[in-house]
Formats: C-alpha cells, sequence, structure tokens
C-alpha cells in the first residue's frame, strides 16, 4: 500500500497554474520563470511615483500569522496594497487560538468573511499544506513560512536576486552555509535551486546543523568552509538562533564564528565576482562579519527590495489560477 | 443454545469441511450436524483461528470489543491507558463485567505496571493480575530510569508476572513527529532515530537476562530491533515481540503531504525496515498487533504536530491482514502471527482442533467491500483505508463458542 504524493496536486490548478503558493518543491522551471519574469516586471512599477497596479482590486487578503514576523508580515501588506487589494492583519500568535479556539474554528471564521487569500506564516511544517486542503476553493494560500518546512516566497526573492546581480541561474555554484536543519528558507532555495539549473548546490555546516539526508535534496554536504566556499559563485549565509547553543548543537557563539563565520578572509576561497546574500535579519559577528555585511560583495539590501515585487507576482498569479479554475469550472 | 455447526467451510490446516461446537469448545470436525445445533452455512469461505490482539486503546470497552469482532478477533488485549484505567481491581472488575455484557471479543485487559503510569514507583502488580489483568505494560509511558525498570522486571519475576514493554529512549526520540530520514528532512518535521527504539530495546533486554523477568516488546519497528530480538531469544532470554500492522503495510513514504492519518507511535519507517518486519512474521519471530488507537475526526483535524498520533485499525484488522498475502506471506504464517504467536505470549491456546476453546473466525476472501464511516463500529475511522476498496470479508467471529460478530 504505498501512496504517491506530489505537492502540485494541491498547488496548482489542473492546467498546471498556480492556485496556491505553498513550496517550491515540484514547480516546473517555466512556471519558477514566470514567477521571477512577473516579479522583474513589478520592479519597474515600484520605480515610478504611482506604484499601485488594480490587479487585486477588489479582493480581500488576509495575512494569517501564527508566529510573529513583523518585516514579513510588512512586505506582504505593502504588496498586497500594490495590488490595490484589501488587506486584514490578523496576529493569531497574540489572540484566536491562544483562548482555545481551533485551527479549524479560526478558518471557518475568517472565510464567513468572504476572504480571497490567505497569506499564512505557522511554527508547524505542513501548516500552509493543511490550510490550503481545508479551505474552501476559491480562496488562495500563500505560505510565508512553515516550520522547517518551506519559505517560497524567501526563496524565490533570492532567486531573483541571483538572476538580477549574476544574470542567470543556470550554472551557478551555490553554498548555503549555516543552520540547515531548522531552515525553511534552506529548503526552499535548494528545491528552486535544482530546478532553475543551477550546477550545483552545497550545504554547510556542522553536522548537528546540516542533516546528511540533504543529500537526497540534491545537495553536497559539506562540514567545512574550506571546501565548502570554494569557487562558489553564491554564498548565502543562514541566520542562527541563539537557542542551539543550550540545545547542545553547537558550543557557543564564538566558536561557531570562528569556523563558520563569514568573513573576508573565508570569503577569498569564493570565486572573486561571488555574492553574499542574508534572508534576514543579520547576527553581525555571529554568522557574518560587518565588514562582508556591508562589502561591496554584498547583495544583502537589494534581496529586501525584491521581496515585495516577487510576493506581488506570486499574489497576483495565484489569485489568476483561482480565477481560471472558477470559470472552468462554471462551464463544465 | 449450547449447539453450532458451521458447514461447507475450508478449514485452515484441515480436510474437514465443517466443525461442531458444544458448550464452547470444538466437539467435532469433519462430522454432520448433530440434531439439535444452530448450522450455519460457511459458503465455501476460510475458517480460521480467532485472532488474538495484543494491543489496542480502547476509550470504549463496548464499541472497541465490537469493532475487534468485527475485525476477527476473539480476544483482545486493552491497553492500560484505556477508559477506564486499568489501575485498581476495580476497574479490572469493571472492564472484564462490560466485555461480559457486550458479548463481543473477549476483553483482556493489561494492568498498570507503574503507579499511575508515572513510571517511578511500581503498581500493585500482584493485586492486578489476581484481578482479572493478563499482563502489566506502562501503555507508551517512558519509566524513569534503569533502577526502576530492574525492580520492576525483579518484582514481575517473582510472581511469574510478563511485562509489555515499548522500547523508546525519550531524549533521543525529543520531538520527533516521524521517522528519520529524508523524508522527514524534506518536510521539516523533526524525526525520531532508529537508535531511539534499539538503545531503549538494548536495555530491556539486558535487564531482561538479569531479572529472569518474562519480556515482551510492543511495537517494534526498525529492521536493526528484529534481529536483536531474535538473537535475545537465541541466546535464551524470555522474550517476544509484536509489531504494528500499520508499520508492516506503510513506510514513512505515507506521511508525505502531511497526512495526519499516518501519524502513528511508533513512527512508520524506512522500506527495508518493513521488509525486515515481514521477515521476523514469516519466521514466526514476531506477532501482529493491532495497535489500534481511536479518534474522533476533529483530533486529526490540525496540522501533521498537533494532531493525535494512532489509527483506527480493529474493524478492517483481518482484511489488512490478509492483504500481507501480497508481500509473500501465506495465509498460514499470517493466521500463526496473529493467532498462535500472541496465545503463546499470553499463555492462552488456538487450534482447530477437537477439545480446543471454540475460538473461530469465517472469512470471506472473495468479497471486496468499502469501509465508510457508518461501518466502522469503533468510536472512531481515524483509518487510512476509510472509503478505500478492500478485500475480503469476515462473515462471522466467534469467542468461546459465542457468536461474537455475525455480518447481517
Amino acid at each position: 500500500m504505498q501512496i504517491q504524493y506530489n505537492p502540485n496536486q494541491v498547488q496548482l490548478t489542473k492546467d498546471g497554474r498556480l492556485k496556491h503558493f505553498l513550496t517550491t518543491e515540484g514547480l516546473s522551471k517555466e512556471l519558477l520563470t514566470e514567477i521571477l519574469d512577473t516579479a522583474d516586471s513589478f520592479i519597474s512599477t515600484q520605480e515610478r511615483a504611482v506604484k499601485k497596479v488594480p490587479l487585486l482590486r477588489g479582493k480581500t487578503v488576509v495575512n494569517l500569522f501564527f508566529e510573529n514576523s513583523t518585516r514579513t508580515r510588512s512586505t506582504f501588506e505593502l504588496a498586497a496594497k500594490r495590488l490595490s487589494a484589501d488587506i486584514l492583519n490578523l496576529d493569531i500568535a497574540r489572540s484566536a487560538t491562544s483562548k482555545g479556539e481551533t485551527l479549524m474554528d479560526t478558518l471557518w471564521n475568517l472565510e464567513a468573511m468572504y476572504s480571497d487569500m490567505f497569506v499564512v506564516r505557522h511554527a508547524h511544517s505542513g501548516a500552509a499544506h493543511f490550510i490550503a486542503e481545508q479551505v474552501t476553493p476559491g480562496v488562495a494560500i500563500i505560505n510565508a513560512g512553515d516550520g522547517r518546512h518551506a519559505h517560497p516566497t524567501q526563496a524565490m526573492l533570492d532567486m531573483l536576486t541571483i538572476r538580477r546581480h549574476k544574470g542567470q541561474i543556470e550554472g551557478q555554484t551555490v553554498a548555503i552555509v549555516g543552520d540547515i536543519l531548522h531552515s525553511r528558507v534552506a529548503r526552499s532555495q535548494i528545491h528552486a535551486l535544482k530546478t532553475l539549473g543551477a550546477k550545483e548546490v552545497r550545504v554547510v555546516g556542522p553536522a548537528t546543523l546540516v542533516p546528511k539526508e540533504m543529500a537526497d535534496m540534491g545537495a553536497k554536504v559539506h562540514y567545512h568552509m574550506e571546501t565548502g566556499l570554494k569557487d562558489v559563485d553564491v554564498v548565502i549565509m543562514l541566520r542562527l538562533q541563539k537557542e542551539r547553543m543550550s540545545d547542545a548543537l553547537l558550543p557557543s557563539e564564538a566558536e561557531y564564528f570562528k569556523l563558520y563565520g563569514l568573513t573576508e578572509e573565508k570569503l577569498t576561497l569564493a570565486k572573486p565576482d561571488a555574492i553574499v546574500m542574508h534572508p534576514g535579519p543579520i547576527n553581525r559577528g555571529v554568522e557574518i562579519d560587518s565588514a562582508v555585511a556591508d562589502g561591496n560583495q554584498s547583495v544583502i539590501l537589494n534581496q529586501v527590495s525584491y521581496g515585495i515585487a516577487v510576493r506581488m507576482a506570486v499574489m497576483s498569479m495565484a489569485m489568476s489560477g483561482q480565477q481560471a479554475e472558477r470559470e472552468q469550472e462554471a462551464s463544465v | 443454545m449450547t449447539s453450532l455447526h458451521i458447514s461447507n467451510c475450508r478449514i485452515l490446516n484441515s480436510d474437514a469441511t465443517s466443525v461442531t461446537i458444544e458448550n464452547g469448545v470444538i466437539s467435532a470436525l469433519g462430522a454432520d450436524a448433530p440434531t439439535n445445533a444452530e448450522v450455519i452455512d460457511g459458503k465455501g469461505a476460510l475458517l480460521l483461528p480467532g485472532l488474538i490482539d495484543l494491543y489496542s486503546k480502547a476509550n470504549n470497552i463496548a464499541t472497541e470489543a465490537q469493532a475487534a469482532a468485527h475485525g476477527g478477533i476473539s480476544i483482545m488485549c486493552t491497553s492500560p491507558d484505556s477508559k477506564p484505567m486499568a489501575e485498581a481491581p476495580a476497574d479490572i472488575k469493571s472492564i472484564l463485567s462490560a466485555s461480559d455484557k457486550t458479548g463481543a471479543a473477549k476483553v483482556l485487559p493489561l494492568g498498570t505496571l507503574t503507579s499511575e503510569l508515572k513510571g517511578e514507583q511500581l503498581a500493585n502488580m500482584h493485586g492486578l493480575i489476581e484481578a482479572g489483568c493478563i499482563a502489566l505494560s506502562n501503555a507508551r509511558q517512558p519509566i524513569k530510569n534503569t533502577l526502576v525498570m530492574r525492580r520492576l522486571m525483579e518484582y514481575a519475576a517473582t510472581h511469574n508476572i510478563t511485562v509489555f514493554l515499548t522500547p523508546q529512549d525519550q531524549a533521543l526520540a525529543a520531538n520527533g513527529l516521524m521517522h528519520e530520514g529524508p523524508t522527514a528532512t524534506r518536510l521539516g518535521l523533526a524525526g525520531i532515530p532508529e537508535t531511539a527504539e534499539t538503545i531503549a530495546l538494548a536495555q530491556q533486554i539486558l535487564l531482561a537476562e538479569l531479572t529472569g523477568c518474562k519480556v515482551h516488546i510492543s511495537h517494534i519497528s526498525c529492521a536493526r530491533a528484529v534481529d536483536m530480538i531474535r538473537d535475545a531469544k537465541q541466546r535464551g532470554i524470555q522474550i517476544s515481540a509484536d509489531v504494528a500492522i500499520a508499520n508492516l503495510l506503510y513506510t514513512d513514504q505515507a506521511v508525505n503531504g502531511y497526512n495526519s492519518c499516518f501519524y502513528v507511535e511508533p513512527p512508520l519507517r524506512a522500506e527495508q525496515d518493513r521488509q525486515a518486519l515481514l521477515a521476523g512474521v514469516k519466521e514466526g519471530l514476531l506477532a501482529v498487533s493491532s495497535n489500534h488507537k481511536a479518534h474522533e475526526q476533529a483530533d486529526k483535524k490540525a496540522t501533521f504536530a498537533d494532531a493525535e498520533t494512532g489509527m483506527s485499525i480493529l474493524d478492517t484488522f483481518l482484511p489488512m491482514l490478509m492483504s500481507l498475502q501480497a508481500e509473500d506471506l501465506t495465509v498460514a504464517e499470517l493466521a500463526n502471527a496473529a493467532s498462535a504467536v500472541p496465545a503463546a505470549i499470553l499463555g492462552l491456546e488456538s487450534a482447530i482442533e477437537t477439545g480446543k476453546a471454540a475460538n473461530l473466525v469465517l472469512f470471506n476472501e472473495e468479497e471486496k467491500q468499502t469501509c465508510s464511516e457508518q461501518d466502522f463500529l469503533s468510536s472512531g475511522s481515524n483509518s487510512p483505508i476509510l472509503n478505500q476498496p478492500l478485500q475480503g470479508q469476515v462473515l462471522l467471529t466467534l469467542t468461546k463458542g459465542e457468536i461474537a460478530y455475525q455480518l447481517s
């Protein structure tokens, strides 16, 4: 009794259009490229005096954050507003579910408000997936981070960053450094990079933070910076949470910085024109030295500005996928 | 009614085509029906010894005993964390009387091994056995340390009590939700390494050897544990083990898509583990148990981490078991693993022979059925085969000659 599984059964319409955005896993190169192209087109609108486009006019987007994140929530809010949607921010972390209301109760209540899209952030892996399976047809779910599983909009803005700075993703060697075990960003990046034709994806860190099974996802496991950064085109540093020390995963911040912190010296292992990225917020002196974070190879601030465009792209594509599916079903 | 005759059936390991039952005991094989007997036409179905289930949680003795009989089970052991909790002689009396009153599968309660299942103090072990417990277990709750483990084994050995243990090192299992492996890594779900099971099992085997206690290991899940049990038995240690049927049917791949139906303890492991467990069943080393745990829908409708663990198995136990014929197991080997092996562990008998208790199940292998929610007699239908086609159907289950379930 083996069970076949494909995430696209949930996130794509029958004719292969995006209707939810839950994970980069399993999406085609064409679809990921369409997201990047659409985001590119929005970047030019962001440079205009009037930044709004009417693609989501009359639609209601709910920011459903079960885990606090002012930064990510703000970029989604701005993206929705620039698409002319009405936006409702619900800080569930501090309200409903803490009063004993179940996740299902919360969803039913929100559906009663005739929402069109939920942007979901939750501490449990698979939460966005679960919600997408439970909501009424027609409501689009955008995953803004679920546990350790996926953070697909962050990964796509990183892809956009690489494409804009390196010209293309094909042929690039990319090292992702740090706490891979707990990182939803790393997982989403690996799927996207492999599909978009990166030459090699490396994950670098001590064995306590880099599961060897990452190899099954197509990443090469490196335990040392000397080999991990050798001749790479892109270095992505991940944030290190303080609780990793108390969980006995690492001895100290100082030892971590010494071995895995990105300094100018370690960066010389990479290609001379390599770029340095970080999904933020950065811990200066823990995973990255200030000289590198602010140096001329760093594109960290550009990443932030691409975030809004990528979220606009994904939101408009998912909404039009939902619309297409409704029309298709109505015509049957 | 004291006399029953099942005609026109195929009896496992016998050329006879009928069985006669008098006063709860098999009185003849292949004889004509006595004049006063109630005759049941077996319609060519397969007659097997009634299944004996070593472990299920029953939140309601009546419904779960009916579900068990529906699934071909004549005798079932209920876990001590059932309702009521099996921790005092009065609870045992109430469980046994609920079982008798229901008249479905016979319930043999597993009593608590430690006080309130806290793993710190010994329960009144002798008193619980005297009140009618078949053996003692700590459900899936941890024993505080190896010293308490040693003492409870020594005390149990003193009174010749069988102890049921679940091997899991709590620290290594930590917040794990599924088997540690590539699927867990990809899904971002915390993993339970196989060493969480094997390290705890190694301690239990060594202490069983030290104390001479009769130990039964509930639900092993990995290949290495099968080898450890085989080796311990060869060294003469009084140890036995079972595997939950879910671990024979599914692997960690089933968790893809975050289907909380497959959130079970112990976790579904890799294909090589499943193959080793199947081999253990084939050689007669392992019993197969239901590890049944019924839930209302709301308990499973949550994110994977927030869902309750467990599968509802009882109603469909025999058809699920028989589906393992596709894995190179014969009907005789499967019946052995779900009836004769558990009978030996519990000190009961299981055989279709004259003079033996009439615990029997009549199974129509040809019939296809699809179980919807209403078909589950259990209080929960949290089953992966809910609304899925299922080969084979139980026609009749007898417990000591009494009809525990009959298809209407």
